[in-house]
């Protein structure tokens, strides 16, 4: 039985005792994470803390060593379709033949189940996800004639197709314009205020109290989780990035170097 | 045409249109060479079946050959997931090996049988109609074309189900097992098909030409179009074209025709490759020139703008760097001046009204 709990109580994502490993290489350590349903939370740490392979590993796309994720309650493969992810934009060819609606449609794909093909409604469907990320106008633009900003809203409208109730996305900002940051941001705090769940990967601190509620600060180890104004701090910024910031909420208001 | 000619031609057809339609999806999964290391490493399959059965027309020889094709994509992937070796490494590992094994096991035991080395690595396509297909004394065509003709309807099946699946793998690995499919499970689903396509087509052309007609004809079609589908049907075209334009040839300067049709795959490329209408050669040299005359041209248009307006505006550097060549200016002026944009009185140049209003608009835009 997939579905959201009914119960308030039970958070969206559950992570516990978490450890994830490449051969000796430990790359989670030990984490305990829960994230509220409804709220809108940043995964930040430095270079090679792990947060790729959180949000992968949440999904079950790395195996790992120990640890268990549920999502409203149940495990993950129960709930795969509450589940949205939006890799990263690099991640992809976007050399690929096809056009920007076709990508968008590969959000239902899941729905679709094996071998049945999408069709009018699924079609439907990616343009209604592709006017939200307005991209209309482009629907039938092959994809390798996108922008950077634009290929990220393409992926966004391929999570939104898939009427999921957790979103996933890595490192959603990289490389885009800072009207496509505007508008991806807008969509996810609406997303949120629909009671959906977003956790992103993200890395500009700057922007961290701006966009999120609630962050977790990730090296490794989980250093430290909770809403942006109790934990975002130099103290669990020093624990995580060590000397290798210059970023202090404390003090933004003079410095705005990363 | 002889019916001789035309069984071959049929033959060839039918091989062609079957390797092209894996084919796209290795080109797009970055994965050509495994269809090097698969068409190699089938040989070792067939043989040690043969050894078991004794009989080269037995359709066990299929499945040892398909056998040992998943075999040689399991071993580079374990090599691979090592991590000591690089991937394209691991399949010059691999398949090299199990060829020769092959090589070895075919020279020392199976000096009198059929499969010589020579029509290993071409082929014999000129004999593909001498093996009937009998039924109950009639005659109904080579045998070759059935098992090709039923190879062809399953690779056209498979993708055809599973086209979706291929698609949505093929692009975005993470993302299609994070909506529940296998990418793994597609993975080696393919590679099945190609093995069972490679050992269909090793009998007609050859263990080295079915890697020019898995290849080529995907690569053809990936420069000329936008869609998957599209890239998938005009694979095939140029599958079959290169097969029968390939055997005329052939007949013409009598050569062997496997080594005809895979040149002719490599001649369309180059073709292409050239003349491809937006990705090829000289279209992607045109669009640079066009690109490059066009910023000349308004940075040309703007500094006049600026001088006009009586500002001691210094050249944008990108333009002076652009001006440096006194070919180029001259072609720009010249282009200008016959477009109506600019006058030229004397030594000076002017502005006409519609050159003023396009660098007011060149402006804007910046």
């Amino acid at each position: 039985m997939s579905g959201i709990e009914k119960n308030p109580l039970i958070p969206a994502i559950r992570v516990t005792d978490l450890t994830v490993a490449y051969g000796d290489k430990t790359v989670l350590w030990d984490i305990d994470l829960e994230i509220p349903r409804g709220s809108m939370v940043a995964v930040v740490g430095p270079n090679g803390a792990g947060k790729t392979t959180l949000i992968k590993s949440i999904q079950g796309l790395i195996p790992r060593v120990a640890g268990v994720v549920s999502i409203h309650g149940k495990s993950y493969q129960k709930q795969r379709k509450e589940v949205s992810y939006v890799p990263q934009r690099g991640s992809v060819d976007w050399d690929f033949p096809t056009s920007v609606v076709d990508t968008v449609k590969m959000g239902s794909y899941g729905d679709l189940g094996w071998i049945r093909r999408p069709g009018r409604k699924e079609h439907e469907k990616a343009l209604g996800a592709l006017e939200k990320v307005d991209m209309l106008e482009f629907s039938n633009r092959q994809i390798s004639q996108l922008s950077g900003g634009q290929q990220q809203r393409v992926f966004l409208a391929r999570a939104l197709v898939q009427s999921a109730s957790v979103y996933l996305l890595d490192e959603p900002f990289q490389g885009v314009d800072a009207t496509t940051e505007k508008a991806i941001v807008r969509i996810l705090k609406e997303l949120v205020a629909g009671g959906k769940t977003v956790l992103s990967v993200h890395h500009d601190l700057n922007t961290v109290s701006e966009y999120y509620e609630r962050i977790a600060i990730l090296n490794v180890g989980l250093v430290a989780s909770g809403r942006v104004d109790e934990v975002f701090n130099s103290e669990n910024l020093m624990k995580a990035y060590g000397g290798k910031t210059s970023f202090f909420p404390e003090r933004k208001s003079t410095r705005r170097a990363v | 045409m002889s019916p001789h000619q035309f069984d071959i031609q049929l033959v060839a057809i039918i091989v062609a249109a079957s390797c092209s339609i894996p084919g796209a999806f290795l080109v797009l999964r970055r994965m050509s060479m495994m269809a090097d290391a698969i068409s190699h490493s089938i040989l070792l399959g067939i043989i040690l079946v043969f050894f078991l059965v004794r009989d080269l027309s037995s359709p066990l020889l299929i499945i040892g050959a398909a056998a040992s094709g998943i075999l040689a994509i399991s071993l580079i992937e374990a090599v691979n997931r090592s991590r000591l070796v690089k991937k394209d490494a691991s399949i010059g590992i691999v398949f090299p090996f199990l060829f020769s094994v092959a090589v070895i096991l075919l020279s020392k035991y199976a000096r009198n049988v059929h499969i010589d080395t020579h029509s290993v690595l071409l082929g014999e396509l000129a004999f593909a109609p001498f093996n009937r297909f009998i039924i109950s004394g009639t005659d109904i065509g080579p045998k070759s074309a059935y098992i090709m003709g039923s190879i062809f309807l399953l690779n056209l099946l498979f993708v055809s189900f599973f086209y979706k699946e291929l698609k949505v793998s093929t692009f975005d690995e993470s993302f299609a097992s994070s909506i529940g499919f296998r990418p793994r499970l597609i993975h080696y689903l393919l590679m099945a098909v190609v093995s069972v396509t490679c050992v269909g087509a090793f009998d007609a052309v050859g263990s080295i030409l079915v890697i020019a007609l898995i290849v080529i004809p995907p690569c053809c079609a990936y420069l000329l179009t936008d869609s998957l589908s599209k890239m998938i049907f005009l694979s095939v075209v140029f599958g079959i074209t290169a097969a029968v334009s390939g055997f005329w040839v052939a007949n013409l300067i009598d050569v062997n025709i496997a080594g005809s049709m895979a040149s002719l795959c490599g001649l369309f490329f180059l073709a292409v490759f050239l003349f491809a209408p937006k990705r090829g050669f000289l279209a992607i040299i045109r669009e640079k020139r066009r690109q490059k005359m066009a910023f000349a041209e308004a940075s040309l248009l703007v500094s006049l703008y600026n001088q006009e307006m009586g500002k001691t505006v210094k050249n944008h550097p990108d333009s002076r760097e652009m001006f440096q060549s006194g070919d180029l200016i001259s072609k720009v002026v010249g282009f200008l001046k016959r477009k109506g944009e600019i006058a030229v009185k004397g030594e000076k140049i002017f502005l006409t009204e519609k050159g003023r209003e396009k660098a007011r608009i060149t402006m804007e835009n910046q």
